[in-house]
Formats: C-alpha cells, sequence, structure tokens
C-alpha cells in the first residue's frame, strides 16, 4: 500500500483526492458548521445597525471576512465549487464503472460468486437437464423476472435482475443537484431581481434592481390602477389586492388583480405582490357644477393646497369633520376670487345639492375622502427557474430510486451431477433491504423448487 | 373550543403511554407495554379526530383552513406524525421498547404546546397557498422520522455500551439488539430524508409563487438545509465509508438537533421570514 500511495503520479493524487467520499462528507460537515454563521448574525443589514451590536475592531474584522453577507462571499462560493468539483469528480469516476457492471452482469453463479452470496439452496433432480431448465425458467419469469440463460460445457446458468434502477438513483440525485446551481447561475446571470412602488393610478416603464445601481428597463409598462386591503372581522388583514394593467405597444394586453401567492406575469416579468402603503397625505373628491346642475370637473383636494379653477378662482380644502355638527362627514373650503375676499363655507357629504343655495357661479359638492395608496411589487425575472425544478424534480425522483428500489438478482445453476442427476443450485441479492429480499427469496425459492414436480 | 379539549385529552393519553412504556422496562414486564401500545392507537384516533374537529370548527369560524399553520397546530401536528411512525415501527420490528424512547418525545411535543396559544387564527396573506398543505405535511412527515431516529440512536448509545461490556443486565438488557437498533436508525433517515427534500423544494416552489425568489438564505431556509446537509454526510458515511454504529447514532442525534433548531429555535430565539410560525 504504502509503495503503491509513493508511485501515484501528482495527477492521481489530485483526482483521487476530488473522488473521494472523504472530501464530500468533510464539505458537507463544512457547509452545514458555516451556514449557521449566517443565520446568527443578521444578514445584508445596515452597517449602521451592526456598528450599534459589534466593536469597531470586530466590525471591520466581520466586514473583511463578509459575514454581513456570507452566503455571497468568495470563501463560501469557493466551498459550494468544491463541492460540486467533488461531486462530479466522484461521478464521473464511478458512473462509467457502474454502467459496465449493470450491462455485463455476472451471469454465471461461478464457486467464488456463490460464496459471497448469504441466501442460496441446493437440490437434485432426475430427468435432463434442459428440460429443468425451462422450467426452472419459466418459473423464474412467473414470478421474479425472465431470465438470461447462458450455456457453459455441461452447465447452464439462469440469471434474472429488478429494479437494477436502484444503481441509477445516486447518480441522478448528484446530476440534480449540479442541474439546481446550473439553474441558479442561469438566473443570476440572465435575470435580475427588483422592486417597486407604484401609486394608484400611476405608470412604471422601469424597476430599480435590488441591491445595485442599476435601473431595469421592462419594456412595457405597468400601471396600478388600484390598490385595496382586505381584513377580516377582527381587524387582521385578509388579503392585499392590487388591480394592474400592462400596457404594451400602446395598449393594454393584461389586465389581472394581484394578490399575494397569485402574481402577475408577463414576458417573463413576475409581479408580486409585496408590499403597500399611503401615497402622500389624504385627498377630498369634490365635484365642481355650473348653477344649472350640469357637472363641470372633480377635484381631488390636498390638505391647504389651493386648485385654480379657469375663469373662477381657487378652491382650498381647509378642514375636515367626521361629523359636523351631527351632520356627517364634512369638508370646510376656502375659495378666492381675484380682487374679492376669500369666503370660507362648509360642504356636507350627506347633501351633494346644499351648496347651490350659495349665490355663485358654480357649485360644489363634497365626495368624501380618499387617501391615495400605493403597491409595493417584487419584480423577478428568473429564465434559470426552470432549470431549477427540473433539478428538484430529479432530486426527488433520485432519492426515491436510490432509498426505495433494490436491485435484486437471483442465479440458478443447473449442472449434471455425477449420480446422474441435475444439481440445481438457487442464489440471491439485493442491493439494499435485505430483510425484504430474504422474504421474497424463500417464496421463489419454494416457488422455483415446486416448478415441475 | 372542542379541538383544543381532544388535544388536551391526547396530551394525556401520550404521557400515559410514555409512563406505561418506560414501567415495562422498568418492572420487565410485557403486559404494560403492550397496554400503551393500546394508549398509542386510542391517542392516534383521538388526536386524528381532534385534527379534523379544528379544520370543521376553522370553516364554522368562517375561516376554514388546514390546521397547521401556527406553532401550536404544528406541535400537535409533529406530535401526531411522531405517534403514528412510530405505531408503524413497533409494528414491523415487533418491539415495544422503542416506546419509551420515542414517546415521551411526543409526549413532551404535546405539553409543549399546551402552552401555546390554541385559538384558530385566520391565515395571514402570505400563508393563503395551496403550497402550504404540501409544504407543511412533507416536512412533518420528515421531522417525525428524524425524531424516531434519534430516539433509537439513543437507544443505541445505551446498548451498545453494555454489550461491549458482554453484559445484559437492567432495562437496557431488554433493548432490542444492537444490529437491529443500527438498522432502524438508518431506516428512518432514509425515510425522512427524500420527506425533507420534498419539504425543502415545496418551501423553495411557494417562496418562489410568493415572493420571486426560491431561495434568499433566510435562517428557516438556511436552516433547513443544514438539517439536509447533517442528513447526507449520514448517509454517505454510513453506505460508502461504512459507518455503523456509535458514529453514526451519534450523527443522527446531531441531525435531530438541528431539526429541533431548524423547527423550534429559528422561529423562538432567531427572526426571518417564516416569523409567522413562532405565534
Amino acid at each position: 500500500m504504502v509503495d503503491e500511495k509513493r508511485t501515484l503520479s501528482p495527477m492521481d493524487r489530485v483526482w483521487n483526492f476530488f473522488t473521494s467520499v472523504k472530501l464530500a462528507i468533510v464539505t458537507l460537515i463544512v457547509l452545514s458548521v458555516t451556514s449557521i454563521i449566517g443565520t446568527i448574525i443578521e444578514q445584508n443589514q445596515p452597517p449602521e445597525k451592526y456598528h450599534k451590536i459589534y466593536e469597531d475592531w470586530a466590525f471591520a474584522l466581520m466586514d473583511r471576512i463578509n459575514l454581513f453577507d456570507m452566503y455571497h462571499s468568495i470563501w463560501f462560493l469557493f466551498i459550494l465549487v468544491l463541492f460540486t468539483v467533488n461531486l462530479s469528480c466522484c461521478t464521473i469516476d464511478r458512473f462509467p464503472k457502474m454502467l459496465k457492471v449493470v450491462r455485463n452482469p455476472r451471469t454465471k453463479l461461478d464457486g467464488s460468486l456463490e460464496k459471497t452470496l448469504s441466501l442460496s439452496d441446493r437440490w437434485k433432480r432426475k430427468g435432463p437437464l434442459s428440460e429443468w431448465a425451462v422450467k426452472y425458467g419459466d418459473a423464474l419469469t412467473a414470478s421474479f423476472a425472465k431470465p438470461k440463460v447462458t450455456g457453459d460445457g455441461g452447465e447452464v446458468h439462469l440469471y434474472a435482475e429488478t429494479g437494477v434502477a436502484s444503481r441509477f438513483g445516486v447518480y441522478v440525485t448528484h446530476l440534480s443537484i449540479v442541474i439546481i446551481f446550473i439553474g441558479a447561475i442561469v438566473g443570476n446571470v440572465l435575470g435580475f431581481k427588483g422592486y417597486v412602488n407604484i401609486p394608484e393610478g400611476e405608470s412604471v416603464t422601469q424597476v430599480p434592481v435590488r441591491g445595485g445601481i442599476r435601473i431595469q428597463d421592462l419594456g412595457f409598462t405597468v400601471r396600478c390602477n388600484a390598490f385595496s386591503l382586505e381584513t377580516y372581522p377582527s381587524g387582521q388583514p385578509k388579503a392585499y389586492k392590487s388591480d394592474l394593467s400592462v400596457i404594451d405597444g400602446g395598449r393594454e394586453t393584461v389586465r389581472k388583480t394581484i394578490v399575494v401567492n397569485d402574481p402577475l406575469q408577463y414576458k417573463g416579468i413576475w409581479f408580486y405582490q409585496s408590499s403597500y402603503g399611503q401615497a402622500g397625505g389624504a385627498t377630498a373628491k369634490v365635484a365642481v357644477s355650473r348653477k344649472d346642475g350640469a357637472p363641470m370637473s372633480a377635484l381631488a383636494l390636498a390638505a391647504n393646497e389651493p386648485v385654480p379653477i379657469d375663469g373662477y378662482g381657487t378652491v382650498r380644502g381647509v378642514n375636515y369633520d367626521q361629523n359636523f355638527r351631527g351632520n356627517g362627514p364634512a369638508l370646510q373650503v376656502v375659495v378666492e376670487k381675484p380682487g374679492k375676499p376669500a369666503a370660507s363655507f362648509w360642504l356636507f357629504q350627506a347633501s351633494p345639492d346644499l351648496d347651490r343655495q350659495r349665490n355663485d357661479s358654480l357649485f360644489f359638492s363634497f365626495g368624501g375622502l380618499s387617501s391615495k395608496m400605493f403597491t409595493g411589487l417584487q419584480v423577478a425575472k428568473d429564465p434559470g427557474v426552470n432549470i431549477v425544478w427540473v433539478g428538484c424534480a430529479l432530486m426527488v425522483i433520485g432519492l426515491i430510486m436510490a432509498f426505495f428500489l433494490s436491485h435484486q438478482r437471483v442465479w440458478v445453476r443447473l449442472a449434471q451431477g455425477t449420480d446422474g442427476r441435475v444439481e440445481v443450485v438457487l442464489a440471491g441479492s439485493a442491493s439494499r433491504n435485505r430483510l425484504a429480499f430474504e422474504k421474497r427469496f424463500e417464496k421463489l425459492q419454494a416457488g422455483v423448487k415446486a416448478a415441475g414436480q | 373550543m372542542s379541538n383544543v379539549i381532544l388535544f388536551n385529552l391526547t396530551t394525556v393519553l401520550f404521557g400515559v403511554a410514555s409512563a406505561l412504556y418506560l414501567g415495562a422496562l422498568y418492572a420487565k414486564n410485557e403486559k404494560f407495554s403492550e397496554f400503551g401500545t393500546w394508549v398509542c392507537v386510542l391517542a392516534a384516533v383521538v388526536s386524528t379526530a381532534a385534527l379534523g374537529v379544528r379544520w370543521y370548527e376553522s370553516y364554522q369560524m368562517g375561516i376554514g383552513r388546514i390546521p397547521v399553520t401556527n406553532l401550536y397546530e404544528s406541535l400537535v401536528f409533529f406530535a401526531w406524525s411522531v405517534n403514528l411512525f412510530y405505531l408503524v415501527v413497533e409494528r414491523k420490528y415487533r418491539n415495544r421498547t422503542f416506546g419509551a424512547f420515542v414517546m415521551p418525545i411526543a409526549f413532551f411535543t404535546m405539553v409543549f404546546a399546551v402552552y401555546n396559544d390554541s385559538s384558530i387564527q385566520p391565515l395571514v396573506p402570505a400563508l393563503q397557498s395551496y403550497w402550504l398543505h404540501a409544504h407543511v405535511i412533507t416536512c412533518f412527515v420528515g421531522y417525525a422520522a428524524f425524531a424516531v431516529s434519534a430516539g433509537v440512536a439513543l437507544m443505541y448509545l445505551l446498548k451498545a455500551r453494555q454489550e461491549e461490556a458482554k453484559i445484559s443486565v437492567g432495562i437496557v438488557g431488554l433493548l432490542p439488539p444492537c444490529k437491529m437498533l443500527d438498522d432502524l436508525v438508518y431506516r428512518a433517515i432514509i425515510w425522512g430524508f427524500p420527506f425533507l427534500t420534498a419539504g425543502i423544494i415545496t418551501g423553495a416552489a411557494w417562496a418562489n409563487y410568493a415572493w420571486g425568489t426560491y431561495w434568499s438564505w433566510d435562517p428557516k431556509e438556511t436552516w433547513s438545509l443544514i438539517v439536509w446537509l447533517v442528513y447526507a454526510a449520514f448517509l454517505h458515511a454510513r453506505i460508502t465509508r461504512g459507518w455503523h454504529g456509535r458514529r453514526a447514532a451519534v450523527l443522527s442525534i446531531a441531525g435531530f438537533l438541528a431539526t429541533v433548531m431548524c423547527y423550534l429555535g429559528v422561529n423562538l430565539v432567531l427572526s426571518g421570514l417564516h416569523s409567522y410560525g413562532g405565534g
């Protein structure tokens, strides 16, 4: 052993290093232990927050080794790459060998193989060997699998197997991890993740990319028509709803009300309901009509902001009372006309025509307060995500193949005995769950033995 | 509410079953543990009914949702899974001594649950998804399998010490042979591992559908990955490097400690996206 090691070329040593399961176990443990750090130190927080917790020298040190964004640090990435290289090398090293074994199974039960098999039985039968070979072959086909028959001198060998896929389980699982990483890389390189607030009635065509200064052009326009918040009777939030429109090429192509867990997708870009809030202060809805009752315009008055009306003057909301003098919600407005003293009066939401009594060219009706909301949307494009799902599906399939299938093999050897009778040997083995196979083998044994009797 | 009464009854039954299994070991009397099995079966019926009643009651309250959405519910669901998983193991291995090591896990989980808020609260918008069902159920089947594995690993460590000294006395003498325990430690993990994997994947799929990102290194996600890595290390050590016995048992217990951290520790100690689970 020592000599053999000394004669290994440096290349072989490197290869042995990367194909060792020991490295895999060490990497798995190192990954799990280092991963803990980032769950204890809150990641990606503003520096001020860290300064409050840590001394300056500790902050500098931790910042230097990227502990505040450790999952994207060079050293963590290095462990992940090592993990992937190890996994790939193991597969490249072992898969061809396994394939060879599967393609060229040991179909002959010779003495040396027989010794390694714990489950076996032997008996003798009178009659021609070839007839028994057919009978046992049929019995195997009926209760296990169709056997491969090989003749060798005076002997006939039957070999049957099931669950050979179980041998591939580990490779499917390993491949799936590589596929998931590829998907993640594709998503990181070709996709983007952003976040945008859109006030009701407004539109965006660009999205600021998360964690950067880049602005991503969408290539179309997204408008938030309305945002609404539904609550349970207890007051807890039930649903956040954003009524969104996609405007592409000058016309509305999609309209959808999104909620959490039900995003909008357009041209590979997804919009997720994420946040909401009030966009600016509340505004008062005021309808302006002519004396004869014909409606003229609808105003949204922000607090104390004069709004001009052509050929008339300005109107300004100055006060709001939820129940003014017992008459319900009311708005106090101030009207200023050029060269005239300002007039102040109240508008009652419950009596929209009341203001007509005021002797003026226009009259106003208060339509209630409206607080303009904005919706906060996560915006993501991830062309790698479907690759990731393929990897995930393969991983589950691979694990089921590896853990719940068993490569079961059964051999029968028929040889002409010295006493003129046929000597039969039945043997079997399973790659896993030997207890279950023992039971199956017992049944098979009884079935085969009884065949042709 | 009647579901809580049924869950309280379940807690008592788990306690009685644990006492019976432990008593059987202590008094070396099979009768106790036979009775313990029946108590476990009764507890399975009562707790299943309790989950059903709770589900029904949520509909009556106009909320209508699967009862696995807050800490109280996840604890009772975990205990329910452990009990069922245990009954399967007991039947398959025809040995009742496991109960003394596994049922207390179910019992203390329920005791812990009793100290948490048991009211039925409506779902916050983030949890209103069909992924919830697949995600929670797969995770908890995995957790239950790991709990059973760790309980058996503990039995193994006790038994191995005696077998090495070539003595077979006292309570430990009644435990199944080391070979069987060692096999069961492994077997429970090969059940738990694919379920945990499926749990992480359904969680990722859900996160992608709700937030637009399938992996964000949030503490809960990271801890689930840590658990996955520990058991992956276990499986590699076991299958390719022949780690049996003590080392495998220790790794199984370490894996379960990581599981407990992932399940409870993250919500109670750390903060993150799964904060609603700590309510």
